[in-house]
């Protein structure tokens, strides 16, 4: 019972540090419950029982900005908000953003600033209750922003929300939601920089879109998570009527990490796209899953993910194509593959399809997992070039177009450098 | 550095344990073109895969000397950094890569660190071959060899090399699948790199590529080696008379060495 109480007044402590008003709290004390509640999670290829569901301490202390992200921060010309450890440190909005008239705070002052977007969205996307790590999120979450883009608005350059975990005792929950109104188009990013910890705890983020009637979402992500913690990532949008989310999902976690993303293709005519690339190395653990639910009708989503992997790491990447019956008129392609750098490394490539409706317009899949193909690194051999940087080439240009469809300069160069390093060792 | 010299000797090479080149020999100086001819599956393309040191060719015996440095001690990359280049029959696709950063890339790993050319010379030089070559100016920005037909595929190993300029080239049945107007363009290509700076091995079966491309000496293959040898006029005499005479004159009854693929 004691440590029931002690985790209750963590969650005061979070809501209290944050300065939240009691409604919200009484939220979190909900989910707590259901974290509690909640039986012990299965996931398919990731062995969770000797992992621990300790959260840590939540700290007030405000963290350093680290030299790496300061510099990152400095490049950055759009829309931007940092949080260190979960806490607050910088938000800006362009001119351009401000005439627009679009809301972005953090998450936790959003209950007031927009109240009633707020109460018809949070929670709706990703659910307090759909397993124990979405409850734990909406129970202790700490940092995140809340972005609604009003009806119409179009806004090329991107809301960038920037997470940087130091390695404390504290697990690490973010969470933010993005509301596109009717017509709107706007891009939304995420970019993670975490050092590496010992603390043996949970972390759980959580992103929620909802993409209303004829807009268009396009999400950028930079995950790179390390080991020490056990990482959940859960990233879903809705997509409304002929509304069009695309992802741009680059990973380079070196950590255990459980990661999904999803589009939630409820409107007729709905579209979702999602670009995944990922380089394990180390000792990475991740298995991230790609998912594509066809609620509405004639919808239609494409799923390309490209693995790279080194050393002992062990990646899956399972691609997920869903049609409900009453989806008629669906349409969905996949693509996986993943190539083996190191013989050491292991990789799966898990294409599911998951189908209650008769009537499919098409649905494609392929999936491989293979090394280097031997005759393109000779051809590049037979010009001069030398293995090494050959096969950095092949792999290169394998992660290319996805690398090149996140959403700014920064962010890709931020991508590249992290894929170079582990590349060029 | 003075003409190029290349020197193969008495060159045995098996694949997977099986003997396909029985002693071959050959010596090619800068300024001279070479024609190798011969029906199929007489150890032509492995003449040409092992002399650019394609892992799946052992070299058994011999010698392969270029400017004086032993060509079989080095591995594929310092072959072709040492001045050999190969046009492939079947050139490898490499989604991603796009042809200028390939070449460009190999360029400079031929002109070796420090002597980088600059990146506006490298593409002003680019467009000019390319232009030379007939080659859309798209094709720079293509991905390496991804979706290109047969024609575009051997255009761009000629444009390779004559961005590359070789001291000792290999062209492997370059014509193969090129209609008449492409044929042209690559020979014009070959021919405007005709100098005494550079070698060519040019290996064919159709005597078609020899009427754009006039060879100083023709060697016809067979049973792994080399049986005969003589001018322009010997590759005409094959068209004209193809080869059983000669296996006749020669008592040869089974040419081949190996299933081409």
């Amino acid at each position: 019972m004691s440590e029931v109480n002690t985790a209750v007044s963590h969650v005061h402590r979070v809501a209290q540090a944050l300065g939240e008003p009691s409604s919200l709290l009484a939220l979190r004390e909900a989910a707590w419950r259901t974290f509690q509640e909640l039986p012990q999670p299965y996931v398919e290829k990731t062995d969770l029982r000797k992992l621990t569901w300790e959260t840590g301490t939540f700290s007030e202390q405000v963290g350093k900005v680290p030299a790496e992200v300061q510099t990152y921060i400095d490049r950055l010309q759009h829309s931007y908000a940092l949080f260190v450890d979960g806490l607050p440190i910088d938000l800006r909005l362009t001119e351009e953003a401000k005439a627009a008239g679009v809301t972005y705070c953090t998450i936790h002052e959003a209950p007031e600033k927009a109240e009633l977007l707020w109460k018809a969205n949070f929670g709706t996307v990703v659910t307090g209750n759909e397993n124990k790590w979405t409850a734990l999120n909406q129970a202790l979450f700490a940092g995140g922003v809340f972005l609604y883009a009003p009806k119409g608005t179009h806004i090329d350059a991107p809301f960038e929300t920037i997470y940087v975990w130091t390695g404390g005792e504290s697990g690490a929950y973010s969470r933010s939601l993005v509301v596109a109104a009717e017509l709107a188009d706007i891009q939304y990013a995420e970019t993670v920089f975490a050092a590496t910890t010992g603390a043996k705890v949970v972390n759980s983020h959580v992103l929620e879109i909802v993409a209303l009637a004829d807009s268009r979402v396009r999400v950028s992500t930079a995950d790179a998570f390390h080991r020490g913690p056990t990482h959940f990532v859960t990233r879903r949008a809705r997509v409304g009527k002929d509304a069009h989310v695309l992802w741009t999902v680059a990973d380079t976690s070196d950590g255990l990490c459980v990661e999904l993303v999803e589009n939630e293709l409820t409107g007729a005519g709905a579209k979702g796209l999602a670009r995944v690339v990922g380089l394990g190395h180390g000792r990475a653990h991740v298995e991230l899953t790609a998912s594509m639910r066809h609620v509405g009708r004639h919808t239609e989503s494409e799923i390309v993910m490209h693995g790279a992997l080194r050393d002992k790491a062990n990646t899956i990447f399972r691609s997920r194509t869903e049609i409900v019956k009453g989806a008629v008129g669906a349409g969905s392609e996949q693509h996986d593959r993943m190539i083996m750098i190191d013989g050491t490394a292991r990789a799966d490539a898990i294409p599911m399809l998951l189908i209650d409706e008769n009537d499919v317009q098409r649905c494609g899949h392929a999936a491989s997992v293979g090394k280097i193909d031997p005759t393109q690194v000779y051809y590049l051999m037979s010009r001069g070039i030398p293995k090494s940087i050959a096969v950095q080439m092949i792999i290169w240009g394998y992660l290319h177009d996805t690398v090149e469809s996140l959403a700014s300069d920064p962010m890709r160069d931020l991508v590249v450098e992290r894929i170079e390093r582990e590349l060029s060792r | 550095m003075g003409k190029p010299d290349f020197r193969v000797q008495n060159l045995h090479v098996s694949v997977e344990g099986k003997e396909i080149l029985k002693g071959l020999n050959l010596h090619i100086r800068g300024g001279e073109i070479h024609a190798i001819m011969g029906p199929n599956g007489t150890g032509k393309s492995t003449l040409a895969s092992s002399l650019m040191g394609h892992p799946h060719y052992e070299v058994t015996a011999g010698e392969v000397v270029l400017d004086g440095e032993d060509v079989l001690a080095m591995s594929t990359d310092e072959r072709a950094r040492a001045g050999l280049f190969l046009a492939m029959q079947y050139p490898a696709e490499v989604p991603g890569v796009s042809n200028a950063n390939f070449i460009r890339q190999a360029l400079n790993a031929r002109r070796g660190e420090g002597n980088e050319l600059p990146v506006l010379q490298f593409h002003r030089k680019l467009q000019e071959k390319m232009k030379a070559l007939n080659i859309d100016a798209s094709f720079a920005e293509r991905y390496l060899n991804e979706g290109f037909s047969g024609g575009e595929k051997k255009r761009n190993e000629i444009l390779q090399m004559s961005m590359l300029e070789p001291r000792i080239a290999i062209l492997d049945e370059i014509d193969s699948g090129l209609d008449i107007d492409a044929l042209k363009i690559v020979a014009n290509g070959v021919n405007q790199l005709r100098s005494d700076n550079i070698g060519f091995l040019i290996i064919t079966h159709y005597q078609r590529l020899l009427n754009y491309i006039v060879p100083d000496h023709v060697h016809v293959m067979m049973q792994g080696r080399i049986v005969r040898s003589g001018d322009a006029k010997l590759a005409e005499e094959l068209e004209a008379k193809g080869y059983d005479w000669l296996k006749k004159e020669l008592g040869i009854e089974d040419e081949t060495v190996e299933v081409e693929a």
